[in-house]
Order: C-alpha cells, then sequence, then structure tokens
C-alpha cells in the first residue's frame, strides 16, 4: 500500500525527516508514536502531499510515486489525513463541503455524484454511529466546534469519503473515554483487507481500542525502532529517553 | 479628452423645460466643475480613486445625453413577488406596484434643482447639479408599510458609448412608514460610459429603510453615486452593497443621523474582479445622542483588481451614548491585487462606544490545503473559502427569498473568476 524510502523533509532550511523507511501492507495498522517535536505530523503533511516541504527521497502509494501528485488527486486516489488540528472555515456550511468533498473525489474517480436527498440520509446515519449531534453538521466547518467535536468530525470525513490509507494524527487527543471508544469503533469497523492505518499517538490507551500490527516509535526525524503493541506498553512504562 | 476636460454650458440648453433661476444654478455649477475637472489623487476623497486619470485614460471623447433608446429583452427577477419600477439610462420608464395601495405612494420622473446637493469641493455634484436631467422621485405616505419590495431595474442599454449621464434620485419615508428596495443594475453596454448620480434619502421619524444595490453583471461602466441620506428619530436604514462588477464603481454615502434613537447599517461584500476598481466610502455624522451605526465592508480582490473603503465616523460633542462600530476586512487573491482602507474616528463626545478596524490579507495556505486533502482543487478550495468570507454578510439578509436570489448571483461572479 504504502512504501517510503529515505524521506527527507525540510521546511524553512530546517531537516525534519531525516531519511525516513516505511512499509506499510493492505490491512495493517500502523501506530506511530514519538516525543514532541519529532516530526509526526510532518510526516502526515509530507504523505498528503502539503506544499512548502523541500522533499528527497521515494514515497510510494500502490505502486505509484507519489511525488509530484497534488493534493487533491492523492486525495482523490484515497488518502485521507485526520488532522490534529481540524482547521476552521468560516462561512462554509458543514454538510454542503461534506457533500462538495465526497462528490468531487467521486467524480474524479468516474463515479455517480450523490443527490442531496441520498447524502443527508447517509451523514445522519453516519453521525449517528459516531455520537455526532447532527446540528453541528448545519453550523459552519468546525467554527466554534469544541475539540472533541472537531475530531469527530475528522473521523466522519473519513466514513464519508471511504479512503484506502488513513492517516490519524492525535486523533485521540482531547478526546474524552466515551468518544475514544466510539471513534475506535469507527476506526475498527472502518478496518479491512484493502484499508491501511498510520495512527499517531501519544497514548498507549488508543492501542489498546485499535489494535496495531506494528508500532514504529520517530525520533529526530527517524525511525528508531519497530515493534508489536508490546513496544507502546514497554514505551509507556519508561519513556523515550531509554531507548537511545 | 485632455487634462482639463471642460463642457460647454450650451450643453445646458438642451434641457427643457428650464426656467431662469434653474438655468443660472445650472450655469453656476458648471463653471465650478469647469474651474475644477475631474476629482483627482490630489484631493482627500479621491486619494485611492483618481477619477481624472481614470476618465482620461478611458474616455477620448464624451457626449453629455443619449437620445432616446429602448432596452433589449430584460430578465426580471421571479424568485420573488415584487413591485417594480424600470428606468432605463436613467429616465424612469415604468413601474408598477401590484402589492400596494397606490394612494401611498408618489413617484415621478425627477430634475429638480431645488433639490440639489451642494457641495463646492466635490465636482461630480457640480457636475451632476449642472446637467441631470432625469432621476426618479418616489415618496412613502405616513404609517404606509409596503407589502412586497420594490425591484428598480436600473437598466442602461447597449447603445451607450462614451457618453455622460447625470440623474438625480429623492427618496423620503413618512413617519412609520417602511419599504424595501433591491436597485438591480442591469447593464446592456458593452462599452464604456459614465452614469453619474447623486441621491437624497430622507427617513423621517420611525421610518425603516431597507435596501439591496446589485450588479447584474460584469460591465464597462464608470459609475458613481453620492446618497445623502437624513436620518429622523428612531428612523432605521439599513444597507446592502453588492455593486462591483462595473469597470469603475464608487459609492459615496453620507448619512446625517438627525433624531434620536436611530440605526444605521451598512454591510457590503463585494467581489472584485481582473481590472475593475471598486470604493466605498461612507460618512456617519452622529449629530444627536444615542444613535447606533454599524458597517462592515467585506471584499475580496482579483488579479489586477482594485478595492478602497475610506469610513469616516464623526461623533458631535452632544452626541451621547453613541454606539458606531466600522470594520472592513478584505481578502487579496494574488499579489497584484490592490485593497486600500482608510477607517476614521472624530469623536467630541466623552461618552461614546466606537471601535474601528481594517484588516487585509490573502487566503490561508493552510485552509487551502485541508480543503484540498479533501479531493477540492486549489481552485475549488479558493472559491468556497471566498464565498464563505462573503457569506457572513450575506447571510445577513432576513428574507430567505432574496437572500437566495443574491447567492446565486455572487456564486456566478466567483465562478467566473
Ligand atoms: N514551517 C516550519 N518551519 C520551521 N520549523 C517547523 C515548521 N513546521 C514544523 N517545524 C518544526 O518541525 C518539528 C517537527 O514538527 P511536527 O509538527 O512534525 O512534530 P510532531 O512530532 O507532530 O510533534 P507533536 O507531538 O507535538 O505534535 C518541530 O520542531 C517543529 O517546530
Ligand atoms: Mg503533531
Amino acid at each position: 500500500m504504502l512504501v517510503i524510502k529515505n524521506l527527507k523533509a525540510s521546511i524553512n532550511n530546517r531537516e525534519i525527516l531525516k531519511g525516513l523507511n516505511l512499509k506499510i501492507n493492505p490491512g495493517e495498522v500502523h501506530a506511530i508514536m514519538g516525543p514532541n517535536g519529532s516530526g509526526k505530523s510532518t510526516l502526515a503533511n509530507v504523505l498528503s502531499g502539503k506544499n512548502g516541504y523541500k522533499i528527497s527521497g521515494e514515497v510510494k502509494y500502490l505502486g505509484e510515486n507519489l511525488n509530484d501528485i497534488p493534493v487533491e488527486e492523492r486525495a482523490q486516489k484515497g488518502i485521507f489525513l485526520a488532522f490534529q488540528y481540524p482547521l476552521e472555515i468560516p462561512g462554509v456550511n458543514t454538510n454542503n463541503f461534506l457533500k462538495t468533498s465526497l462528490n468531487t473525489i467521486k467524480k474524479a474517480n468516474g463515479e455517480k455524484e450523490i443527490d442531496t436527498i441520498a447524502f443527508l440520509k447517509m451523514v445522519k446515519e453516519k453521525a449517528k454511529e459516531l455520537g455526532i449531534d447532527e446540528k453541528i453538521l448545519s453550523r459552519q466547518l468546525n467554527v466554534g466546534f469544541s475539540g472533541g467535536e472537531k475530531k469527530k468530525n475528522e473521523i466522519l470525513q473519513m466514513k464519508i469519503l471511504d479512503p484506502n490509507l488513513i492517516i490519524l494524527d492525535e486523533t485521540d487527543s482531547g478526546l474524552d473515554i466515551d468518544a475514544l471508544k466510539i471513534i475506535s469503533d469507527g476506526v475498527n469497523s472502518s478496518r479491512s483487507e484493502k484499508k491501511s492505518f498510520l495512527v499517531i499517538t501519544h497514548y498507549q490507551r488508543l492501542l489498546e481500542y485499535i489494535k496495531p500490527d506494528h508500532v514504529h516509535v520517530l525520533s529526530d526525524g527517524k525511525i528508531i525502532k519497530s515493534g508489536t503493541s508490546e513496544l507502546a506498553l514497554e514505551l509507556e512504562k519508561k519513556g523515550y529517553k531509554k531507548l537511545n | 479628452m485632455n487634462e482639463n476636460f471642460k463642457i460647454s454650458p450650451s450643453e445646458i440648453n438642451k434641457i427643457k423645460p428650464l426656467n431662469q433661476k434653474d438655468k443660472n444654478f445650472r450655469l453656476e455649477n458648471l463653471k465650478l466643475f469647469n474651474q475644477q475637472g475631474f476629482p483627482s489623487r490630489n484631493q482627500e476623497d479621491w486619494k485611492f480613486s483618481d477619477i481624472n486619470q481614470i476618465f482620461s485614460k478611458n474616455f477620448k471623447n464624451l457626449e453629455s445625453f443619449k437620445n432616446e433608446s429602448k432596452p433589449k429583452s430584460i430578465n426580471f427577477i421571479k424568485e420573488f413577488d415584487h413591485n417594480n419600477i424600470l428606468i432605463v439610462n436613467g429616465k424612469l420608464e415604468n413601474s408598477e406596484f401590484k402589492f400596494e395601495d397606490k394612494n401611498k405612494i408618489k413617484i415621478k420622473s425627477f430634475n429638480d434643482s431645488n433639490f440639489s446637493i451642494n457641495n463646492q469641493e466635490n465636482s461630480l455634484i457640480n457636475l451632476n447639479n449642472a446637467l441631470s436631467n432625469n432621476g426618479l422621485f418616489l415618496e412613502v405616505a405616513d404609517n404606509y408599510r409596503f407589502e412586497k419590495a420594490i425591484i428598480i431595474y436600473n437598466v442602461f442599454t447597449d447603445d451607450l458609448k462614451d457618453n455622460l449621464l447625470n440623474n438625480k434620485n429623492k427618496i423620503i419615508l413618512g413617519k412609520n412608514s417602511e419599504l424595501h428596495i433591491v436597485e438591480y443594475n442591469i447593464n446592456q453596454s458593452k462599452n464604456k460610459f459614465i452614469y453619474n448620480t447623486t441621491e437624497n434619502v430622507i427617513l423621517n421619524e420611525n421610518a425603516s429603510l431597507k435596501t439591496i444595490n446589485l450588479q447584474a453583471n460584469q460591465n464597462e461602466g464608470f459609475f458613481y453615486k453620492f446618497s445623502k441620506g437624513k436620518m429622523g428619530s428612531n428612523s432605521n436604514y439599513s444597507s446592502f452593497l453588492f455593486s462591483s462588477g462595473p469597470k469603475f464603481n464608487k459609492i459615496d454615502a453620507e448619512f446625517d443621523l438627525e433624531g434620536e434613537n436611530c440605526d444605521c447599517n451598512i454591510k457590503s461584500a463585494l467581489f472584485i474582479n481582473k481590472d475593475k476598481h471598486q470604493e466605498i466610502k461612507t460618512k456617519i455624522n452622529h449629530l444627536v445622542p444615542n444613535c447606533k451605526s454599524y458597517q462592515k465592508i467585506k471584499s475580496v480582490v482579483d488579479a489586477e483588481g482594485k478595492g478602497v473603503y475610506q469610513g469616516k465616523i464623526y461623533v458631535k460633542d452632544i452626541a451621547q451614548k453613541t454606539n458606531a462600530y466600522q470594520l472592513s476586512k478584505a481578502l487579496l487573491l494574488s499579489e497584484n491585487s490592490e485593497f486600500n482602507s482608510k477607517p476614521e474616528l472624530e469623536i467630541y463626545a466623552d461618552d461614546v462606544k466606537c471601535s474601528h478596524g481594517s484588516t487585509s490579507g490573502s487566503v490561508d495556505e493552510n485552509s487551502i490545503h485541508y480543503l484540498m486533502t479533501r479531493g477540492l482543487s486549489k481552485k475549488q478550495a479558493v472559491q468556497l473559502l471566498v464565498s464563505g468570507f462573503l457569506n457572513e454578510i450575506i447571510g445577513d439578509i432576513k428574507s430567505n427569498s432574496v437572500r437566495k436570489f443574491i447567492e446565486n448571483k455572487i456564486e456566478v461572479q466567483l465562478h467566473g473568476y
């Protein structure tokens, strides 16, 4: 699904990713943990195609080199990033945005667009599953949403767009225990042989709900250790310092 | 057209009927205009919109009048019920008040110099006083509240070219009356012309006037409108300006808040396209205590477009408990977009609440990225952010059908960019 070889990324003349290697097979869930500022969100941004980074190395998604593929095409090809800090977009109605997004992706893939009634019905169901108050969907996108509502809204988008490679950047941070459970259920019910997850988190707790196949430690722009979910437990006990 | 554009006094003889007093008034104003020429950036009020230069660049010659001509078919608005007034090249052609008690409405063609605005410093007003030959007079009787809005179809015919049209309007609302007006400008001309209007708006005690100014299409017209309003106690004025579209458009509004507890609102959402120039200039004079004024101007400027907002709030010493608010926000879509803003407060009372501010910046890159990660192209993302930015103003229109209509009009403008 995703193969990253010797990925380096710098911004404003500062190297942040310093030769990162990672391979994710279809159906796998990988977790990335690591200290603040180690480059986790940078990796997520680079995978999403964000502008402004100087990049070297190789990133292949479903066998295709991603380097020259613009942001929206990556999304259309099934890469999804749930943001650590979802942006507030004033004046843009959440439902309208979700529909535009879904239909743009459908169109790009040669699928039939969904009409408003069918769309609203689908959103309603999915919002309910995630314990999202329907009312917030007729508000401006993320504007005035609570921290948890913003995160749930990201997962709602994931559910609606039905992508293949899903990157969750600290989706668990700021969630209460019930919300954490709901969101994990949301993720788990999306797991399939065709989908892969890259879960960025600081907390072993999330990984009790979303069981990862592999856990990696990212430190100073490199993956310095990889293992099974045992590694997450070990980190929780010992912290990152002891690793080096 | 050279630097010192002058108009011959013989032009005034073309206006009929004209009594001697009127004629003298016009000659006097023409003299003032000929002394000054069109306003230029040397004057503070015109420093961001040097129309002397703009006109010289765009007009080789100018003909002061236009003979009768008929518009091509007009797309009348069907989205909501309304009364209508049809004005062609400034001339009142007809009016229809299907939903109203006609005894309560006075309407006529208007070019009465008794109602002229005197402003020695503004040569466009002098020019208007000298040459105006058309216009609209509309008066609503005391206690009469309109059932439906009036749409003023302000149509410009396709044979306009290098013309200079001068017009005067006057709108009077009697005590406790209420009126909603949509001024809908339809410009069928592909050519350049100048339309110079002065307007008097009088709101008597407890009257309420809501206006929406909307351009139907992108066009090559050069528009200037000076609007002078007087507000009596407890009166309410609210104006929405969606006036971008013409090659040049300056709306110059000055309101005197003369009676206590009146409320003056000016809101604007503009999308200024390539090579277009739009200015909104306001002066709100708080002359008595306990009045409120509110202005919010949002402008989006595309490449090589230019937007200007000059807003002044004046609070007289006796105008205690004034509450005045003024904000201009501009979104620049390109490095070649220009927006100038000059908010000003001149306050002589001490117990007042006044605030003003202005910001301008480009579209937030992180927001664009966020939307693009959801599959939208850059263009789609920017369009969504821009319409979101303007929606804050459009969303304030209370009538659903009118708001939807305006939303669609603005949406079309955005997709054209
Ligand atoms: N535009 C930028 N210019 C300069 N430095 C940047 C820029 N963006 C990020 N950085 C730096 O890169 C480093 C990695 O940032 P990143 O957001 O990827 O960390 P992270 O691992 O996600 O941290 P956290 O756990 O706190 O979310 C940080 O030191 C950050 O300050
Ligand atoms: Mg981060």
